[in-house]
């Protein structure tokens, strides 16, 4: 968990000091009339920050949102999903001791086994292959975009854990 | 004829004008209000119907500049509270005490070393000391160094100040105003105006679920005119026991900065303390002719400016270790504290009231005119000069 620090800033507003788990250093200035300043401090010069971006209040909550997952999932979490009605999307994570790393979807049979879809992987240097086919080898750290009913989904987490039918 | 409407509207555009041209050139607005106010002084040419001497509506001037100072410090007295103090720690409360007592001293010795009396001494102490948060916070927020290490400590002593100016004015104002000569009649009128600060506060202190209630009104209308008959019923009665005006109104703002309705007060007033506070500074500007600015006070100033950056930057170097920051956040801290504003024009104005040296007040308006200016500048290019000072006494990295 990141650690966040709140500091009242008379006569300006609040700060909050956030570092985070991976040892970066931000401040977020909440100004009184509603302006937000994130600021970042770069390592090499502790006692300077800069700023990075300044919001309006209406900007700040949008982009809070977006932050906080409201609209959009980040792939880099295990799993995430999106309905729409039957239709469910889902973003599935590849992790090291899954079976099915080194196959590929024509390996494992996808579509013909589970009904689902696999319609984009984001791999592990966030480049993008849009619609894998058939000869698309499945590596560690991958994330899977796949669509199809929830049923379907949950045989085909099942099939890339154990690698087969 | 009668254009006294007209008067006060050339004067508000004269106003207007001065911030705009501030703005463009991104200085302080505070030196450019004065500038306005001096350049069209009791001496200033009329045109025809334009006069800008403004003779008819000098006065009603004069009282929305009071307005002004009024509003300023219940704004103040609003914003300020014991818990943020308190909060905000030790090493304030020793960057403080290490910033007033450095500037206050050499205030004091510098009035006494140009030959001043012991009433004028204190007064320009008071200006030479109190910094302006107005002009400060603004700089810090520009500048975009509000999340520097050194930002807390800043605002710290900032608030710190303030407690001390609300002490010390009431202190000055009991000694200028009451006229009291012998020593005595000097302490007793001192503690006379404590006193009453005292007796407000706890009364108001108590008072407070009393207020929250008496303040429920739902039309704006009506709030505000409640809490503008408390603060100029208040103040207004301060002046007449010989506590200034401006000490009664931060009280006003303490007390009601303990209910549940500050915000919404806040809300209000802050139109009002920037319309009217604009104006105070013009009318200061007023009083002020700049051809007969030449000599002593000039020389005056200047040299009180010289000590003011000698003595900041110290007490920003110092106050900066005791807070364990680096030596260029401690800079940061010295040359970030040096705008001189609104107080000292206040400290000032309390001088004129009490009937000093009438050169107390040339002297402050370029004093705080040269310190508006140069603090901001010296917060922008922070970094080369405390290289350059650093280089020069070869002080560790």
């Amino acid at each position: 968990m990141a650690n966040i620090r709140e500091t009242d800033l008379p006569g300006i507003g609040r700060k909050f000091s956030v570092e985070t788990e991976e040892s970066e250093k931000i401040s977020i200035i909440v100004h009184e009339d509603g302006k937000r300043e994130i600021f970042h401090n770069p390592p090499d010069s502790p006692e300077e920050y800069e700023l990075v971006v300044t919001l309006g209040d209406v900007e700040a909550r949008q982009i809070a949102s977006i932050i906080g997952g409201m609209s959009y999932r980040p792939s880099g979490l295990e799993q995430a999903e999106l309905s729409l009605s039957q239709l469910s999307i889902e973003w599935y994570k590849l992790k090291r001791n899954m079976d099915c790393l080194g196959k590929t979807i024509g390996d494992l049979a996808i579509r013909e086994n589970t009904g689902t879809v696999v319609i984009a992987s984001i791999e592990s240097s966030r480049k993008q292959k849009i619609s894998p086919g058939p000869e698309y080898v499945l590596q560690e750290g991958y994330t899977l975009v796949v669509a199809g009913e929830r049923s379907g989904i949950q045989i085909l987490k099942q099939l890339l854990e154990r690698g087969s039918g | 004829m009668d254009y006294i409407v007209f008067e006060i509207g050339i004067a508000v555009l004269l106003v207007a004008l001065a911030g705009l041209l501030a703005s463009k050139l991104k200085f302080s607005v505070v030196p450019f209000y004065i500038l306005a106010g001096m350049a069209v002084g009791p001496h200033a040419p009329v045109f025809g119907i334009l006069d800008f001497r403004f003779i008819q509506s000098a006065e009603l001037i004069e009282f929305m500049g009071k307005i002004g100072v009024i509003f300023l410090l219940f704004y103040l007295g609003l914003e300020f509270s014991v818990g943020r103090l308190v909060k905000a720690g030790k090493s304030i409360a020793i960057g403080g005490t290490i910033y007033i007592g450095i500037n206050f001293t050499l205030g004091l010795l510098f009035g006494f070393a140009t030959g001043f009396g012991i009433k004028e001494t204190l007064v320009i102490a008071g200006i030479t000391t109190i910094s302006s948060s107005a002009i400060v916070a603004k700089v810090l927020v520009d500048l975009k160094r509000t999340a520097n290490p050194e930002t807390e400590m800043i605002l710290g002593i900032i608030m710190f100040e303030d407690v001390f100016l609300a002490v010390y004015l009431s202190v000055l104002s009991g000694l200028l105003l009451s006229g009291a000569t012998s020593i005595g009649g000097i302490l007793l009128s001192a503690a006379l105006a404590l006193g009453y600060m005292l007796l407000i506060l706890v009364i108001g202190r108590k008072a407070v679920p009393l207020l929250n209630k008496l303040l429920n009104i739902p039309s704006n209308e009506i709030f505000m005119c409640t809490v503008f008959a408390a603060l100029f019923l208040i103040a207004g009665f301060s002046e007449t026991i010989h506590v200034a005006e401006a000490i009664g109104a931060l009280l006003v703002g303490l007390v009601l900065a303990e209910t549940s309705h500050m915000h919404r007060i806040e809300k209000i007033i802050l139109p009002f303390r920037d319309f009217f506070g604009a104006l105070f500074f013009f009318s200061f500007g007023l009083t002020i002719d700049p051809l007969s600015l030449g000599g002593n006070a000039v020389w005056l100033a200047i040299g009180a400016v010289i000590l003011t950056m000698i003595g900041n930057y110290s007490a920003g170097m110092l106050a900066g270790k005791t807070a364990k920051l680096s030596p260029k956040s401690s800079s940061n801290v010295g040359l970030t504290i040096m705008s001189r504003g609104e107080f000292s024009i206040i400290v000032a104005n309390l001088g004129a009231a009490g009937g000093l040296a009438a050169i107390l007040q040339p002297f402050a308006a370029i004093y705080v005119l040269i310190l508006a200016i140069l603090g901001p500048l010296m917060t922008k290019e922070s970094k080369w000069i405390h290289n350059g000072i650093a280089r020069i006494f070869r002080l560790k990295k």
